[in-house]
């Protein structure tokens, strides 16, 4: 089986000039749950939208599937579900009414299951309740499970979803990200962007990382991490001789902050550090090996901080 | 599909633009195309109308007029009407069957004027008034058929007769073959010889088969829009069904009966059947009195006198008309003075001593008619 | 979902399987959109008080010419309510149709597609994939069907309300003839369907005007602006060498119903502009919205 997304050159640059994509290259491993990672404005949503024919790009091209988009359209979007860029519902009609009219657009829809699935979707995102309510009523939380369960009325074997778990509270973002390792476990290939590290550390598979308009770097989340070596961090208060101490034993790179001193261990084994330490009456409160956050990663890729306002 | 491929798809409206404004604009051209016909001459063309006899016909006829006269608002509602009638466009549902049965229906907007006779009584319809007028017709009327041909009537000679007394005038020609209201028809050209008219040309369109006067267009001198059309839109020779000239009054309509004299043969004459214009009297103060026509031909002007021009360009509460007229150019001769209203085909001299000159004449022609005119 | 309710979610996974597993047998079902069209018309608040609105129409006339005593001294169509209550049907139709009617499709017609950008429901439609040329068609349809039920709405409400309040009975065509009182029904039918055909120009521009713009009232604005240029451009005497090609020339052509036989030249030719129209603005639209960036 194909890449069930591979984009190539994919170029946008909207009237006035600005380039909102740059010539990027993604492939998504079929099954893979794919991290889209990348602050706000980094072009992820313009690239989703490229994804799924909603834009034309200026240039490059889009295989969904194994189809070439937006030409296969027709033929391709059914198998997808799709969020895109936050909630949009018909504020006057209820969560119900929505899921079923968005379901009767796509013509290979069974009418005579409509209900049915419908029903099943909102329970699997745990609207159940709210199924008769108007989405006028709905809170932020609410309407984003309504848009990942309107991707749910259909069995799909791609799923992409934009920045899925925005404005749900803790206990969503648990949920949404426990729907989708199930889904990933039916098979379900699962292209989720966000902006969010720590979700793509939990759930992902496979991570790309988009800063402005450019693809930094793409490949699995395990890789991602491997790429920075563990960092030996000492907590001490004798900041100075530990500084010493590790520095004669080879370690590079090194750092002192208030409380520890941390820098590039090589290739030493780690209890030779300690071993050390101690000789040279270094009084020590905290010793070990720190594996390297995605943040990192990121910081080292892009060279500047992650907006993590959120 | 890139950019420049999806912006291609507004050639599609753009194409339907053309489509939609190729077929408004050239779909009567094309319907109108010239039919094949054999060729004949004015005279054998005239002697065919004259033989033309149909028992009946129906159909639908559309009048425009644009004779250039100057709207005149505030007049009163009977004038208006033939100002009405004298410019703009109309349609008229006619029917006919031989000898005397006859029906116009004149369609207004949003309501309809019917005139109609089966041969004993006529009726006059407005429905925006909801009036119905009855008119009893004298008895002979009914008793004999269409006057007789004289025994010696030879339509050869009679048309003959006919072009030799207008060629000093006139020259007149087939001019060609159209389609009016789908049948083949000739064209028969009348162009006066003289400079002095307003009149450019006449033309007649002439059934190819029934030999009835389909159509007739009157151009002006200058300009390339007809000053008149009148002719029929569609029309069948199926003679119409006698009850289609019978008018029951409906409940709820007013019915006022009028006799009419022996002498007036119709009880009024159908609308767009007009022949010159004729200068509404209001508001003059006494009737004037019978026109004069002065010269011959197509450059005759009928006087007519006891229109009092200065008075009522001196009054402007007289009405709209004086108003119009106070704005009127001034011009003299030997004469005497007087106004003038000029339009596309008509013109208008009303001298201060209460004559007033019209014809289908140039201004030049219509002093020079004035000069020449008694007092 | 808690980890409590685990298991329960375990078997509506596969029940999920078992329900769609039919789906790429299930075959085109074009029409649901269209459906769906409808319900998405007609369900409104908005479009619902517009009908009302409407229906009142006939019942205010009517109201008003009762009181009045009116023993049909006004000239037309109004002036024949008081004699037979059919009338009220077409004094009705004839008195909407130069504002009421224009205003409720221009409304209809300019949220169309703009609402669907404003609210974010135009993403989810073409994702579905609902197809932006059928889309497209469904809400041309649905736009037709309103034009159809704005004008039955008040043939209704003028049915209901002349034949209560008035007397009815035989009709007087303007050929100044009688016809039976079910033919003047057909008849008021014929003009009622005329006219709702005679708004469909005004329904395709709407529609290309919603197309362009992802603000509703935008569009609504665009659309009445238009329609009232069109209507003082017909009322101006100079231009009468395009007033054939304006969209309500001949828009009061629906009276020629009520000839004696009826006269159909002016309503065809209404009809083909109305067509003309159509094509023009239908393709302006399907150009735009299958070439537009969806944001």
């Amino acid at each position: 089986m194909s890449a069930p997304v591979v984009t190539r050159g994919l170029t946008k640059r909207f009237h006035g000039g600005q380039v909102a994509v740059d010539a990027v290259d993604l492939e998504v491993p079929a099954g893979s749950v794919y991290g889209f990672l990348g602050p706000n404005g980094s072009g992820k949503t313009t690239t989703i939208r490229m994804l799924l024919g909603l834009i034309a790009p200026t240039s490059g091209e889009v295989e969904l599937l194994g189809e070439p988009m937006p030409k296969a359209h027709l033929r391709v979007l059914p198998r997808v579900g799709a969020l895109v860029e936050g909630p949009a519902f018909y504020p006057f009609w209820t969560g119900q009414a929505n899921l079923l009219r968005f379901d009767a657009a796509d013509r290979t829809a069974d009418p005579k299951t409509r209900k049915a699935r419908a029903g099943e979707a909102l329970e699997r995102v745990g609207l159940s309740n709210a199924a008769g309510k108007k989405v006028r009523a709905y809170s932020l939380g609410m309407r984003q499970r309504l848009a990942i369960a309107v991707a749910l009325m259909q069995r799909r074997e791609l799923l992409v979803l934009d920045e899925p778990t925005n404005g749900l509270d803790p206990q969503g973002t648990r949920e949404v990200r426990h729907l989708i390792r199930d889904l990933a476990g039916d098979g379900t290939t699962v292209f989720t962007s966000t902006h969010l590290l720590a979700e793509v550390g939990q759930v992902c598979t496979h991570a790309a990382i988009m800063n402005r308009g450019k693809l930094l770097r793409q490949s699995t989340v395990a890789d991602l991490r491997a790429e920075l070596r563990p960092r030996l961090v000492v907590r001490t208060p004798d900041l100075g001789a530990a500084a010493e101490t590790l520095q004669g034993l080879g370690v590079t790179e090194l750092k002192t902050t208030e409380e520890t001193v941390e820098g590039d261990p090589g290739e030493l084994p780690i209890e030779k550090f300690a071993a050390a330490l101690v000789a040279a009456d270094v009084r020590i409160h905290g010793f070990g090996l720190e594996r390297p956050s995605l943040e990192d990663t990121f910081v080292a890729l892009t060279g500047e901080g992650f907006d993590v306002a959120e | 599909m890139g950019v420049a491929q999806r912006s291609r798809r507004w050639l599609v409206p753009v194409a339907t633009v053309a489509v939609v404004a190729g077929v408004g604009t050239l779909g009567p051209v094309v319907a109108d195309a010239s039919p094949k016909l054999p060729s004949i001459t004015a005279q054998d063309l005239l002697a065919k109308v004259q033989t033309a006899k149909v028992d009946g016909l129906s159909g639908t006829v559309r009048s425009e007029a644009d004779l250039g006269l100057p709207a005149i608002p505030g007049m009163a509602p009977g004038s208006r009407e033939l100002t009405d009638l004298l410019s703009g466009q109309h349609t008229a549902r006619v029917a006919f069957a031989s000898p005397d049965k006859a029906r116009v229906s004149l369609i207004d907007n949003q309501a309809e004027q019917l005139w109609t006779t089966d041969g004993t009584s006529a009726w006059a319809y407005d429905s925006s008034k909801r009036e119905a007028t009855k008119l009893t017709l004298p008895a002979h009327k009914t008793a004999k058929p269409e006057k007789a041909l004289p025994k010696a009537y030879d339509p050869q000679a009679v048309a003959k007769q006919f072009l030799d007394a207008i060629d000093p005038t006139t020259k007149v020609q087939v001019s060609g073959t159209e389609k009016v209201a789908g049948r083949d028809a000739y064209k028969l050209r009348l162009v006066p010889k003289t400079d002095k008219t307003t009149v450019g040309s006449v033309t007649l369109a002439i059934d190819s088969k029934t030999w009835v006067p389909l159509d007739v267009t009157v151009m002006p001198r200058t300009g390339n829009d007809p000053a008149v059309e009148l002719g029929f839109t569609s029309v069948s020779f199926d003679v119409p069904a006698a009850s289609s000239f019978t008018f029951t009054p409906p409940k709820g309509v007013k019915v006022t009966d009028q006799k009419v004299p022996a002498a007036r043969e119709h009880p009024e004459s159908a609308p767009p059947n007009r022949g010159k214009p004729v200068k509404p009297g209001k508001p003059g103060a006494e009737r004037p009195d019978k026109p004069t026509v002065i010269g011959t031909g197509w450059d005759s002007v009928a006087m007519i006198r006891g229109a009092n021009a200065a008075g009522l360009a001196s009054n402007p509460a007289a009405g709209p008309l004086a108003q119009l007229l106070a704005k009127a150019p001034t011009v003299q001769g030997s004469w005497g003075r007087g106004k003038v209203l000029t339009t596309k085909m008509v013109s208008a001299l009303i001298t201060d001593d209460g004559r007033v000159f019209v014809g289908l004449v140039t201004l030049d022609t219509l002093q020079a008619a004035a000069a020449k005119a008694p007092r | 979902m808690s980890p409590s309710e685990a298991p329960a979610e375990a078997t509506e996974v596969t029940e999920v399987t078992r329900v769609t597993a039919t789906r790429p047998s299930a075959g085109r079902h074009t029409v649901a959109l269209f459906i769906s069209e409808l319900r998405l018309v007609f369900g409104r608040a908005r479009t619902q008080v517009g009908l009302g609105v409407l229906a009142a129409v006939p019942l205010l006339i009517g109201i008003a010419i009762k009181l009045s005593g009116n023993s049909g001294g006004a000239e037309g169509f109004i002036g024949q309510v008081a004699g037979n209550g059919l009338f009220l049907i077409v004094a009705s139709l004839g008195l909407s149709l130069p504002f009421f009617l224009p205003t409720a499709v221009t409304v209809i017609s300019g949220e169309s597609l703009a609402g669907e950008a404003s609210l974010g429901t135009l993403r989810n439609l073409l994702t579905a994939p609902a197809g932006r040329s059928r889309l497209l068609a469904a809400k041309m349809v649905a736009l037709t069907v309103f034009c159809l039920v704005a004008t039955m709405t008040i043939w209704v409400s003028g049915l209901i309300v002349g034949f209560i309040l008035f007397p009815v009975g035989d009709v007087l065509l303007l050929s100044g003839s009688t016809v039976s009182l079910g033919e003047g029904l057909l008849r008021a039918l014929v003009i009622a369907l005329v006219i709702s055909l005679s708004l469909l120009g005004l329904a395709a521009i709407g529609l290309f005007v919603s197309s362009l713009t992802s603000t509703p009232l935008a569009a609504m604005a665009a659309t009445f602006g238009t329609f009232i240029v069109l209507g003082i451009m017909t009322a101006i005497p100079q231009l009468h060498a395009i007033h054939p090609w304006l969209l309500m020339y001949r828009w009061q052509s629906f009276a020629d119903v009520l000839r004696d036989p009826p006269y159909w030249h002016e309503i065809g030719r209404n009809l083909l502009l109305q067509a003309g129209y159509v094509a023009v603005f239908y393709t302006a639209a399907w150009a735009r919205i299958t070439s537009r960036d969806i944001t």
